[in-house]
């Protein structure tokens, strides 16, 4: 038990280091989420400056928000997306995934070894974001209130599970089909198109309840910014955010056990 | 067609490696056999590699060997038939046969955006924790130690196969299972492999199993060698074996070829005599007349500067064993 936990360290430290040396991947998930925070923040600035009876301060509570929408719902999943993609697929798309074949390990423990390095690279660029976003938030907010200690630790906990769950999708999905290009391209259609069209089409009823981004919204602490939460029982939200991980990460270990090498 | 089963006289090697002992040969498969579809890959192959040699496993493109090669290493399932490697079924032991060997199948590949030494390092975190302490002994090993800190992307095919071997060594195997290890490599390329597969057998004691169709390269490199035509094995033994000259045919050369050619052109105890490449062939009734046919051309006034029996290149048995086959179907 004591080597296979150590095995399984080494593992995901192989892991970790094809990931976070990829400097390529790493500086696209990074300026996903920085340059909209940038953007964002950037233009309420200019717009407070030249007009503050009509515009309000470029921080407080309301940007927080709006911080947790851009790191939670739209662009934060991208980053986990670029990075699940790339630890999903990355080694079939450079041929060492038969040399780990070779080495006798279970398809198996190859599979589960790239999720937590994926998750812990995705949450490092996530928390680099959230950091900035929140010394914004603090320096920008004038005289409007900002968030305390207990609401910036239940947001960071919220994207914490957000952003781990898109990035195992994604690995799953990358795993499932061996497509950097193709899970990229399906991933953030899906999640920037797709899936906020069918969140706001009423007529679907709680049907929606069954998509990821309908959960998220609805389990995001703090002030209601955004696209409308749409209400449902907490088990439910627990049951639809597991389904959608599990499925996933399961077609994903499948694939693995059976893919020809 | 039958299968030539020629038997194993490999002497002067010992095994000198620590691991384990299951027994048995290095490789065994009994009437091996891989369909795809209604195309037979693999066709009953019987095969016995001993431990503790180089055994070339020669073939055209496309004869089966990386086939066969993917189902020893469990990488697809057999049609029919049983293999083992190191003593153990595959692919009922797979895993265990597989911690004791270091393959490459067809091209070597690591991540181009990593360096050597890390590429290793990402390979030695799957082998498992002892394996962390070889990279650089495996480095040097190869001669790689110098370039290990740049990017795999910069390196040489030569360099990659290199890293390749390296990777193969981080779990210190008892078996090299290397597909076409040659391939795209310039002459001194496959120098420095042919070098260090002959160390890997002779000074480690390890059994390297080299997959070619160059044949000029598995005489070279390899003790004993078996040839796969149309996914069957159709000879086996050692390289002395396979190109042992069955004709008892003599080569001469001398300083007038035209002459001793007038001489011995009457010789009852000649046979097939020839004029090649400004050398005399010749077949003889008995291997004992060399001497006597010496002794005629140096009395008759000429200088033998060699004299010697034939020795067939292993290309020149590939080709008539293929043709013969050709020739059957």
């Amino acid at each position: 038990m004591t080597l296979d936990l150590t095995v399984a360290k080494q593992m995901t430290g192989g892991e970790l280091l094809r990931l976070r040396k990829k400097r390529g991947t790493i500086a696209l998930a990074l300026a996903a989420v920085l340059v909209p925070l940038v953007i964002m923040t950037g233009y309420d600035v200019v717009k407070h400056a030249s007009d503050s009876v009509h515009f309000g301060p470029a921080g407080g509570l309301n940007t927080f928000g709006r911080l947790l929408d851009l790191l939670g719902v739209f662009m934060g999943p991208v980053a986990a997306i670029l990075i699940g993609a790339e630890a999903g697929a990355g080694d079939l798309a450079a041929g060492v995934f038969r040399d780990n074949v070779l080495t006798g390990r279970s398809r198996i423990a190859l599979f589960l070894s790239r999720i937590p390095a994926a998750v812990a690279v995705t949450l490092t660029v996530v928390a680099i974001t959230f950091a900035v976003g929140l010394a914004c938030v603090f320096a920008f907010a004038g005289g409007l209130p900002t968030p305390g200690l207990s609401l910036i630790l239940q947001s960071l906990g919220w994207l914490v599970i957000a952003n781990s769950i898109v990035c195992v999708i994604a690995i799953g999905i990358a795993s499932l089909t061996g497509s950097r290009t193709g899970t990229i391209t399906a991933l953030i259609g899906w999640e920037l198109v797709l899936s906020p069209l069918v969140v706001q089409a009423t007529s679907l009823g709680s049907f929606r309840r069954g998509l990821l981004d309908s959960v998220l919204l609805f389990l995001k602490p703090g002030p209601a910014t955004g696209p409308p939460a749409i209400p449902m029982p907490v088990v439910v939200a627990i049951v639809v955010a597991s389904l959608w991980l599990l499925v996933a990460a399961a077609a994903g270990a499948w694939r693995m056990q059976t893919r020809d090498a | 067609m039958c299968a030539v089963r020629a038997a194993l006289t490999v002497t002067g090697m010992q095994t000198t490696h620590a691991h384990q002992d299951h027994g048995g040969a290095a490789v065994e498969t009994e009437g091996l056999t891989k369909r795809f579809g209604d195309r037979i890959a693999v066709d009953g192959v019987n095969l016995v590699v001993p431990r503790g040699v180089a055994y070339g496993f020669l073939g055209h493109n496309g004869a089966g060997k990386t086939t066969l090669i993917r189902v020893l290493l469990g990488l697809t399932r057999a049609s029919a038939g049983r293999a083992s490697v190191l003593g153990l079924p595959v692919p009922a032991e797979r895993a265990r046969a597989l911690a004791r060997v270091g393959a490459i199948v067809e091209e070597p590949s690591f991540y181009a955006h990593l360096t050597g030494y890390e590429n290793l390092k990402v390979a030695a975190a799957v082998r498992g924790p002892e394996t962390r302490a070889r990279i650089e002994p495996v480095l040097e090993r190869v001669g790689l130690d110098k370039r290990s800190r740049d990017r795999v992307g910069t390196y040489s095919l030569g360099m990659r196969q290199r890293l390749g071997i390296a990777r193969c060594l981080l779990s210190d195997p008892e078996l090299l299972i290397l597909d076409e290890p040659m391939n795209g490599l310039d002459p001194a390329g496959m120098l420095d492999v042919r070098r260090m597969i002959r160390a890997l057998v002779q000074d480690e004691g390890r059994t390297v199993f080299v997959s070619s169709h160059l044949l000029d390269e598995v005489e070279k490199t390899c003790d004993v060698a078996a040839i796969i035509d149309g996914g069957r094995v159709i000879a086996q033994g050692s390289i002395e074996e396979l190109v042992a000259d069955e004709a008892g045919e003599l080569v001469i050369e001398c300083n007038d070829t035209v002459r001793a050619l007038e001489l011995l052109a009457g010789d009852s105890r000649v046979h097939d005599l020839r004029a090649e490449h400004g050398t005399l062939r010749m077949s003889l009734l008995a291997r004992d007349q060399a001497g006597d046919i010496n002794a005629r051309l140096v009395t008759a006034g000429l200088v033998v500067t060699r004299l010697e029996p034939a020795r067939r290149s292993l290309e020149n048995r590939f080709l008539e064993m293929t043709t013969r086959l050709e020739v059957a179907a």
